[in-house]
């Protein structure tokens, strides 16, 4: 029988309050007042997220953020620093006791990033794992995950690049040569790829809105095989609401977060 | 003495450090502070705090396999990060200041 997921697409917003309806929709799960959760979302402004445990001022440039309208934020989870813009991100949440919950971080990753693989097919593109976190296609990056354990549930959320826009990307995050020289390729550029550019390579240019949707339609097909979901079409309730922007107010937002490393 | 490190050394995503030892600097500098900082994953995050602080007063050489019992004394689940990744990275120090001492 198949898992029964509440599936939420909750539009683009700004990055204090994406992360605060994470955390908002952890809380429903743990205390058994909602499903297993699956939601899908964009940002508005365009952010740079950073893993808990990174550096602020090591990974950002926080005065080009600033001057170019971008927003900042930490995570709950680890990782790397993202720059969140034409994406797709999602965010899964589910029980410790959960059939779909794995003890182990990677088997947690590995089952989990199953939804994405099979949707990107969905979508003509063949892709796999690549651990700790990250997936793949044809050796280049299409999409970067984070998860973490908190209250008896798993969240994990991550992003499908739509398109990468590199310069500004590059100008906004800190890229160490050390980081660059450990995955042997010389040119950061080239690490990374898009479901625009395969798009292009079949001659159509979709506007991000489409691309954004069709991603989103693909996705969801991929979870729901790939993890045997039952998606039911929901919204955040005004509980959850509420708790979010109490949590971007309070938290997200806060110089002390955002700077607590 | 303050010092920085990073460094992406094996089976580990990029780690920066920051120590603060007693000079002159060695294996057996004890550690007065440290702040690991990286995209790795450790959960619960919150506990990764209790480990740097308790690394305090740690020899260098020793960096390594105390990170390991204590991430394991806590119950701490890593990915890409580990002992013998912050044990590597301090040896490229001391072997990088003992050859600028040499020279």
């Amino acid at each position: 029988m198949a898992h029964e997921f509440r599936l939420l697409e909750t539009g683009f917003h700004t990055a204090a309050f994406n992360m605060g309806l994470d955390e908002a929709l952890l809380g429903s799960v743990a205390e058994g007042k909602s499903l297993p959760t699956l939601r899908f979302y964009g940002w508005k402004p365009p952010a740079v997220s950073i893993g808990y445990f990174q550096g602020l001022h090591e990974e950002v440039d926080v005065d080009a953020c600033r001057a170019a309208g971008v927003d900042v934020v930490r995570r709950i989870t680890g990782g790397g620093a993202v720059f969140h813009h034409y994406e797709v991100t999602y965010s899964i949440v589910v029980p410790l006791s959960h059939q779909l919950a794995r003890p182990n971080i990677l088997d947690s990753y590995r089952l989990l990033l199953g939804g994405i693989i099979d949707g990107l097919a969905l979508l003509g593109i063949e892709a796999e794992f690549a651990p700790i976190n990250d997936i793949v296609t044809g050796g280049k990056k299409i999409s970067g995950n984070a998860q973490t354990r908190k209250r008896g549930c798993i969240l994990q959320h991550g992003t499908i690049l739509l398109d990468v826009e590199v310069d500004l990307m590059f100008s906004l995050l800190k890229v160490p040569q050390e980081k660059a020289r450990g995955k042997l390729i010389e040119d950061v550029k080239e690490r990374v790829t898009s479901v625009q550019h395969f798009f292009k390579i079949r001659g159509q240019t979709p506007k991000f809105k489409l691309l954004y949707e069709e991603t989103v339609a693909a996705l969801k097909q991929g979870f729901a095989s790939a993890l045997d979901l039952s998606l039911v079409g929901s919204s955040p309730d005004e509980a959850e609401l509420a708790e979010a922007q109490r949590l971007a107010d309070e938290k997200f937002a806060s110089r002390h977060w955002t700077e607590l490393r | 003495m303050k010092l920085e490190l990073i460094g992406k050394p094996g089976g580990c995503k990029l780690l920066r450090m920051t120590l603060e030892v007693e000079p002159p600097l060695s294996p057996a500098s004890r550690l007065q502070r440290i702040s690991i900082r990286g995209d790795f994953f450790a959960v619960p995050e919150e506990a990764f705090e209790e480990v740097e602080h308790e690394l305090e007063g740690t020899a260098l050489a020793e960096l390594g396999l105390r990170f390991d019992a204590l991430v394991l004394e806590k119950g701490i689940q890593c990915a890409g990060i580990g002992g013998a990744g912050l044990a590597e990275l301090v040896q490229n120090l001391l072997v990088q200041k003992e050859q600028q001492h040499g020279t």
